[in-house]
């Protein structure tokens, strides 16, 4: 039946899931490490530059995916710049994750009381380094949750990366789909396999949230 | 010609095919959110109220949509319904497959409202002789979807932000439409700049209106949490 | 011989390995006013919940003016529910709707009233316990401890219920808010309203009720009318269960 046809093709499939793995690390890599950045000026920078940054979250976060990897994509090399179809998309999913890991971290960093800066200060810590050393470990295990929650949305939207030819596991399905003559066979197979990993991402993600919870300390989810 | 010069120059050319392009965005957002919301609430009602086999299969349900790509849920409807015989129009096949996507998201928001309400209130519902079809639509959906209001927004403007992946159904939403004109100009750079503050400019508009609406609906002594995530 | 509204027979309830109920048996009959009191955890508040089946018991009976409620009811739960009012501790007032709707709202959606009809009854109720016009377009949230709890015995009668269950009625209420809401209480026994009361209030108990029960781990160990309990105990426990409350409140 289909499925014998089908079978041949599997490893077609599978060629697409190392993209569609760095594209998502990748992505949040990206996003982790900006949105860290731009959360830390919200929050202490001053005043204007503070604004700016937040201006810079909201308008990322309030542009789709795929408005941002053309614009990556298409547009920049109007600027001069042009990145092939993997960095691209890399770098667009890091753009919107990082807007909304800000957000997030912002959030996780407002909970926590104002008397644990006070303090760090007041044993003569820089600003830099209270937040290094008291805010930021505090703030990461509350943001757990919704970190874990925005990986898991760069990793299925790896698959708007279609738009602009990159070969992960989305591609990869669509043409093995043209060829057979049967979409709803390599769809569900990889529909699976992104049910696999997200699966595992929360159960990691639960055990994260267990081994590194403190006594006393709450948290979202 | 300057950058600026260039975007109010596509601007002025193309703007039936921005018009077109922004109605069939509205359009899927509008028609996903409401189906979103229609089934989302049964299945919110469902999975707190009904009985053990049918909370398992909603649960599978939503835990299957959220753990996949809605592009993916998108090609599903459009390319594998046509198997058993179903063959749609693009338009109407993206804001199904999005309307099944929100309702899963949406039963959650609310499902949560939902058993935020307390329990007293059911209990004296229950009380005065209500059967508990009346008790959930009399009086724990009034409270629970008030306090949906924000969850609901952020829904709604995610709806408007993921409509863009009707593209790939090739919908002549928004980002289609630029594509067509990009195809002529090739002035990409301003074309999805144009997009982008379309997009920015309607997501501001709806969280705007949507905070009106909460702040008409709201009941002294009922607190929502506002706190958006 | 006036009939009997309320009969309780045996009625047994467990959680896990607790036994809540054990045993409990009574009867109530039109008029009169009866009181249970005892311990806290001595079942008083899921013997109440039984008897509306809001929470079902394991073994027994129960029977409300001769028609079965447990364990086989006669009708539906709803309708045996509308003739029974309930009064909770912490009033559970519809939280959405003004106290007039609040107790409008069981005479539209389950008595199937007309609305003006609907809303004269409940005038009627909230005037009963003193909840005057300015209030009646209040949300709960605006209204004091002791005002939600009369609106909360509004909704009870508005429903001509045949017997009103009252779960401590006036144990979530700052104390000078009590009186008003006893007064209320005190003043639908005069009317003779058959009622069943859980509550601490012995003042209120001696005024006002026909007998007292006591209630401990999950049996009802003496009964009597309030002079009896109250100046001459005959039970070891209760006699603990006298002095611990007298200690208490004067």
């Amino acid at each position: 039946m289909f499925l014998s046809e089908f079978t041949n093709y599997i490893p077609v499939i599978l060629n697409g899931l190392p993209n569609t793995i760095i594209l998502a690390f990748g992505g949040f890599g990206i996003g982790l490490v900006f949105g860290t950045l731009l959360a830390f000026l919200e929050v202490y920078a001053p005043k204007p530059i503070a604004s700016a940054a937040s201006l810079i979250e909201e308008v990322i976060r309030g542009t789709p995916l795929l408005v941002i990897m053309f614009i990556v994509f298409f547009g920049l090399p109007e600027l001069g710049m042009s990145l092939d179809p993997v960095h691209a998309a890399i770098v667009s999913i890091g753009i919107r994750s990082l807007a909304y890991q800000s957000q997030i971290i912002r959030g996780a960093i407002s909970s926590i009381p104002a008397g644990q800066l006070e303090a760090a200060l007041s044993i003569g810590m820089t600003r830099g380094q209270a937040f290094l050393y008291v805010v930021v470990p505090q703030a990461f295990r509350i943001a757990i949750p919704g970190l874990v929650n925005q990986f898991t949305i760069d990793l299925k939207d790896t698959s708007i990366a279609y738009a602009i030819g990159v070969a992960e596991i989305f591609t990869q399905a669509i043409h093995v789909a043209q060829v057979i003559l049967d979409y709803l066979t390599p769809l569900v197979f990889i529909g699976l396999i992104y049910l696999v990993m997200t699966l595992t991402v929360s159960y990691i993600s639960e055990y994260l949230y267990r081994r590194y919870a403190i006594p006393g300390l709450g948290g979202g989810g | 010609m300057s950058f600026m010069e260039r975007v109010i120059e596509v601007v002025y050319n193309y703007s039936p095919m921005f018009l077109e392009g922004l109605k069939n965005t509205l359009v899927l957002t509008a028609t996903s959110f409401i189906m979103g919301f229609v089934f989302g609430a049964l299945i919110a009602v469902g999975r707190v109220y009904g009985p053990r086999p049918l909370r398992l299969i909603l649960a599978s349900y939503v835990e299957l949509i959220r753990g996949t790509p809605m592009l993916l849920q998108l090609f599903l409807v459009y390319y594998a319904l046509p198997r058993i015989g179903i063959i749609l129009d693009p338009l109407i096949a993206a804001f199904l497959g999005m309307g099944l996507n929100s309702a899963a998201y949406q039963s959650e928001y609310l499902r949560s409202s939902i058993k935020a309400v307390p329990r007293g209130q059911w209990e004296a519902a229950l009380s005065i002789g209500m059967t508990r079809w009346q008790a959930i639509t009399s009086i724990v959906m009034p409270i629970a979807l008030r306090s949906s209001i924000p969850a609901l927004t952020n829904e709604l403007v995610y709806l408007l932000k993921y409509s863009s992946i009707a593209y790939f159904l090739t919908v002549v939403e928004l980002v289609y439409a630029g594509k067509i004109i990009g195809a002529e100009t090739f002035a990409y750079l301003e074309i999805y700049t144009i997009i982008a503050i379309i997009y920015l400019t309607l997501s501001l508009i709806i969280t705007r209106t949507m905070k009106n609406i909460e702040k008409r609906v709201m009941i002294p002594g009922l607190i929502t949490p506002s706190a958006r995530m | 011989m006036k009939d009997v509204v309320l009969r309780v027979e045996n009625l047994w309830k467990s959680y896990g390995t607790t036994e809540v109920l054990r045993g409990v048996e009574f009867e109530v009959r039109r008029g009169e006013v009866k009181v249970i009191m005892g311990p806290s955890g001595a079942g008083k508040s899921t013997l109440l919940r039984c008897i509306n089946l809001l929470v079902r018991p394991d073994k027994g009976r129960i029977e409300l003016e001769g028609d079965e409620v447990f364990p086989h009811p006669s009708k539906s739960i709803s309708s045996i529910r509308q003739k029974i009012g309930f009064v909770f501790q912490h009033f559970n007032l519809f939280m959405h709707l003004t106290a007039l709707d609040n107790v409008r709202i069981g005479l539209i959606k389950v008595k199937k009233m007309p609305k003006e009809e609907a809303t004269r009854k409940a005038i009627e109720a909230l005037e009963m316990v003193g909840i005057g016009k300015e209030l009646w377009h209040k949300y709960p949230a605006q209204l004091s401890g002791g005002q939600q709890q009369r609106v909360a015995i509004a909704r009870a009668i508005a429903m001509e219920p045949s017997i009103i269950l009252m779960d401590e009625p006036t144990s979530a209420l700052d104390p000078e808010l009590v009186g008003e809401v006893l007064r209320v209480i005190e003043k639908l026994a005069r009317n003779r309203t058959t009622m069943l009361i859980v509550t601490h209030e012995m003042g209120f108990a001696l005024r006002a009720a026909d007998e007292i029960m006591i209630m401990d781990n999950g049996v009802i160990v003496e009964r009597g009318s309030p002079e009896e309990i109250l100046r001459n105990p005959k039970h070891e426990r209760t006699k603990r269960f006298i002095n611990s409350i007298l200690g208490r409140v004067a």
